[in-house]
């Protein structure tokens, strides 16, 4: 517990309502959509700029962690107090400050929610690209922490390609202005440097969004399979024709009936595994790729292929697919996703390995993908009240993980490191790579009170996997 | 600790062997950074020996610049020294290629043509037409950030590069992002690397993100008589469903030199050229509404050859080095600007020039913003800072930057050629501390003298 001159200091500069302080109002804030770590010490919701510039001067001065946090949905702890300190919660500045169509770019505060944005140009045929599954709720700062993805940035890429300028205020409580209005500002690009630095460098506080025009044409397809490595390899082969599809989404038929079970989106109970394709451009080029896909989907031994016929179809099947995690929720008291990446045409053989790690180690583990990018969300369900279970748990996740490295793949696709993958990174990155990390990010946080715990092992760390197990028998 | 320049060469040829050290005049003068020649050029065959020649050079403070074919050497403040050239014409290998997994990891002495050949064989390609063409070097486009017109259709560097590996003056080889698509992992240096003109390490290994290729490209003309026009049509191409590959606005004697001669044209109007691509049905579904929005103006569509068409996008990669031939003191200025301000800005541009009588060619990229602006002379002449000051102010006025990408050496005493830093300026300094404390990696040819 922080003096009460340290809680008078931080309501001087937001007012008494915008500070939380007593342990029942900081519950709330004690974990993301990861785990449960510890409680911040306080939780400000400041409306400016200047107010966390005041904030960080005031946390500085008592010596005290400062984590910026969004909407809480992340997957990797990347907004959860893990030292205690600060909580800069951007709740109340979220407000879209411009909008200019012709220039296409938003300039928006961080606690703009992701849809929020694209429905305030949807009417005028814009959207803003990156779109996570959890976009009713998470906000553009939090997207720009993590570089966060979702199914369409197969084609459109991630969040990193779509920011072009930041504000951003240093840990001394410096402001900067980093990228322009347009893409080509001479110098080092900042800003793609603070883009998925997840709270360590800076904390920013304002966002300049590129948004893309609507397509004239969108097609999904479903293609139902009744062997799921026929549907892995329909992946590659869509793409050796040479066809990007907007979204590629694998879902395997256990995690399927928990979604059709929670959603009703029309999802077949008795399949092996679908792919959820989505062609997106002008009308001609979307109807010709829609049959080839079709034709390649079939060629790969699908059993079905089916065409959303109206705009309610298809969202009911982005419905099911963006719910996935919930509806596991549902069937399994606890589980744990991985976002692991490996090159796409090693799918059939990564599914494989996780069917052989189910069995070793007495698992279920429910498999939906970003299939087209190679992107992993396996599923692991267990019980946190079962150590010996919450054992295997890790045990086999880390497995999966070192199997997606070996294949030449990553950690991480979307999901961000944060305090959950914080000692796998020694698995990609030699200890130079990782030095030289350090050295940048001393160069902007030298104190380390910036969101600590997280993206960075502190010093020299074996390269061996230890997921820790939490409080909250959560991982 | 500074030695005689015969000690520390020979200490340098036993790095990287022999024979790859060379002082022939010749050689040491094409690689010549406005007007600064470098003592030697050294081609070291490997990542590692590339590190080996950057720890001691940092040790014996000998600065050092990197390059291939020098197409962007004319790009920068002049060097504040420049020991060594470091070539990295040998370090061309491809390590890993999956068609498959549209990803190529390779070396930066690669030349885009070399590149693009290789992976062509598959009916892939890099949709990258930047500055020095099929010459460029991978490493070099990756320094300079270099994108063309095709940034329409497909971004630039920064879309494309999924990992790099990078030799810094400690000696080490660090790497960044990684071989696959997607990838969030520790902090993003891809992003630092690219557009850093080799400032704070050594690019020697590239991975790339790689694309199919369209079936067909066509390239479609509008002929515009005012800016006023050719802004109307941009904002139609731009508000339409159509996808263009390539998208610039050309004044008269822009769209002459595309067909590479020199000679005035008659015709005195503008074009829009669009480039759009995919299958048959595609390209006539373009031809129907571009030959529409045409009509919106009161012109008609044309269409280039595909030959007609492929030179002078080559010609307009090229156009510096090509100009340079014809006019030796040709200034290219590259502006960068918020896309609804590029006409506004060349209408700003275009009316310097005339007041000083001085020729000009102007290359928009109207749908991302980007406008070269070329002052054809064939001899400096008096007044030239103010026009580019003014120029340069008009840009800034509008949201914009403006460099100077290629200019005789005399201009740039005078004048900074990338423009005033702002106030993220400190942070870039720090950063450039962090990779190379001694500064030897082009010593004050970057922003704000980096």
């Amino acid at each position: 517990m922080k003096s009460t001159g340290f809680f008078r200091e931080l309501a001087r500069i937001v007012g008494e309502e915008g500070v939380l302080w007593r342990p029942e109002d900081l519950m709330l804030y004690e974990y993301d959509a990861l785990s449960s770590v510890r409680q911040p010490d306080a939780v400000v919701f400041p409306r400016t700029t200047e107010q966390v510039v005041q904030i960080v001067k005031v946390a500085t001065r008592h010596n005290q962690p400062v984590v910026a946090r969004g909407a809480g949905t992340g997957l990797s702890g990347g907004s959860v107090a893990t030292e205690g300190g600060v909580v800069l919660g951007f709740s109340r500045m979220k407000q879209i400050l411009e909008i200019d169509l012709e220039n296409q770019r938003a300039r928006v505060q961080p606690g703009v929610v992701n849809l929020d944005l694209t429905l305030a140009v949807s009417d005028d045929g814009y959207y803003f690209a990156p779109d996570p599954s959890s976009q009713k709720a998470c906000t553009i700062g939090g997207n720009v922490a993590e570089n966060s993805g979702g199914p369409h940035t197969l084609v459109y890429g991630v969040t990193t390609n779509h920011v072009l300028a930041l504000e951003v205020v240093l840990p001394d409580g410096e402001v900067i202005h980093t990228g322009a209005e347009h893409w080509d500002r001479p110098g080092y690009d900042l800003t793609g440097l603070f883009v998925g630095s997840e709270g360590t460098l800076g904390i920013i506080t304002e966002v300049t969004v590129r948004l893309s025009r609507k397509p004239e044409a969108v097609k999904t397809l479903l293609a139902i399979y009744d062997r799921i490595v026929d549907a892995t390899r329909t992946v590659a082969a869509i793409t050796a024709r040479g066809i990007t599809p907007a979204a590629l989404e694998m879902m395997d038929g256990f995690t399927l009936r928990a979604v059709e079970e929670a959603t009703h989106a029309g999802y077949p109970m008795d399949c092996a595994a679908v792919l959820l394709i989505e062609l997106e451009g002008l009308k001609e080029a979307v109807e010709e790729h829609a049959d080839e896909v079709e034709a390649v989907c079939r060629e790969n031994q699908a059993r079905e292929v089916r065409r959303a016929k109206s705009a309610e179809e298809r969202d009911l099947l982005w419905k099911g697919r963006k719910n996935a995690f919930g509806a596991i929720g549902r069937i399994s008291p606890n589980y744990y996703v991985q976002d692991g990446v490996i090159p796409r045409t090693r799918l059939p053989e990564m599914l494989e390995f996780i069917g052989s790690i189910e069995k070793k180690y007495g698992l279920r583990i429910g498999n939906i993908f970003h299939a087209g990018d190679g992107n992993l969300h396996p599923l692991i369900m267990y019980d946190s009240r079962d150590s010996e279970q919450s054992a295997r748990v890790l045990e086999a996740a880390k497995e999966i993980m070192g199997r997606c490295v070996e294949m030449g793949g990553s950690i991480t696709g979307e999901h961000g490191v944060g305090r959950e993958k914080i000692n796998l990174m020694p698995l990609i990155f030699s200890d130079d790579d990782l030095e030289m990390m350090r050295r940048i990010k001393s160069l902007f946080n030298a104190s380390g009170r910036l969101n600590p715990g997280k993206l960075l092992p502190t010093g020299k760390m074996c390269g061996e996997l230890r997921v820790q197990a939490g409080a909250g028998g959560v991982l | 600790m500074t030695l005689a320049v015969e000690s520390w060469r020979t200490e340098l040829a036993s790095l990287v062997g022999e024979s790859r050290l060379v002082t022939e005049p010749e050689a040491c003068a094409a690689l010549a950074a406005d007007g600064k020649v470098p003592n030697c050029v050294v081609y070291p065959p490997t990542a590692k020996q590339v590190a080996a020649v950057l720890r001691y050079a940092a040790e014996h403070d000998l600065a050092i610049i990197p390059c291939r074919n020098g197409t962007k050497l004319s790009t920068g403040n002049p060097p504040r020294r420049y020991d060594l050239a470091l070539s990295l014409k040998d370090l061309n290998h491809v390590w890993h290629y999956e068609p498959a997994d549209l990803t190529i990891s390779v070396e930066p002495g690669m030349k885009l043509g070399d590149f693009q050949h290789f992976v062509g064989r598959d009916r892939l390609w890099l949709p990258l037409d930047p500055r020095g063409g099929v010459r460029a070097s991978i490493g070099g486009i990756i320094a300079a950030n270099a994108a063309g017109p095709l940034r329409q259709g497909f971004g630039g560097p920064r879309d494309m590069v999924l990992g790099l590996k990078i030799a810094t003056t400690d000696g080490k080889i660090v790497k960044t992002g990684g071989r696959v698509v997607k990838n969030v992992a520790g902090y993003d240096l891809i992003k630092l690397l690219i557009g850093s003109y080799g400032t704070l390490g050594v690019i020697v290994e590239a991975n790339f993100k790689l694309y199919p290729k369209p079936a067909e490209r066509v390239t479609f003309t509008v002929r515009v008589g005012t800016l006023a026009i050719a802004r109307e049509l941009r904002r139609s191409i731009l508000s339409s469903p159509l996808d263009a590959l390539r998208l610039v606005l050309l004044d008269s004697t822009a769209i002459v030199l595309t067909r590479g001669t020199a000679k005035a044209n008659e015709q005195k109007d503008a074009e829009v050229w669009v480039e759009v691509g995919g299958s048959r049905r595609v390209i006539e579904r373009c031809e129907r509404d571009l030959g529409q929005l045409g009509r919106g103006i009161g012109a008609p569509l044309g269409r280039l050859e595909v030959r007609e068409a492929e030179a002078a996008w080559d010609h307009i990669s090229n156009l510096s080095a090509w100009l340079e031939g014809v006019y030796p003191d040709v200034i290219v200025l590259k502006a960068a600007l918020p896309i609804a301000a590029g006409e506004e800005f060349l209408s700003h541009a275009q009316q310097q020039a005339e007041g000083e009588r001085i020729p000009a060619a102007s290359f928009a990229q109207v749908g991302v913003g980007i406008v070269h602006f070329c002052l054809l002379q064939e001899k400096l002449i008096p007044g030239l800072e103010g026009l580019i000051s003014r120029t340069r102010k008009a840009a800034v006025d509008l949201g914009g930057t403006l460099l100077i990408e290629h200019c005789p050496t005399q201009l740039k005493g005078r004048l900074d050629v990338w423009g005033t830093p702002g106030d993220d300026f400190e942070a870039m300094h720090k950063m450039k501390s962090a990779w190379d404390p001694k500064g030897i990696l082009v010593p004050g040819r970057f922003v704000g003298g980096l």
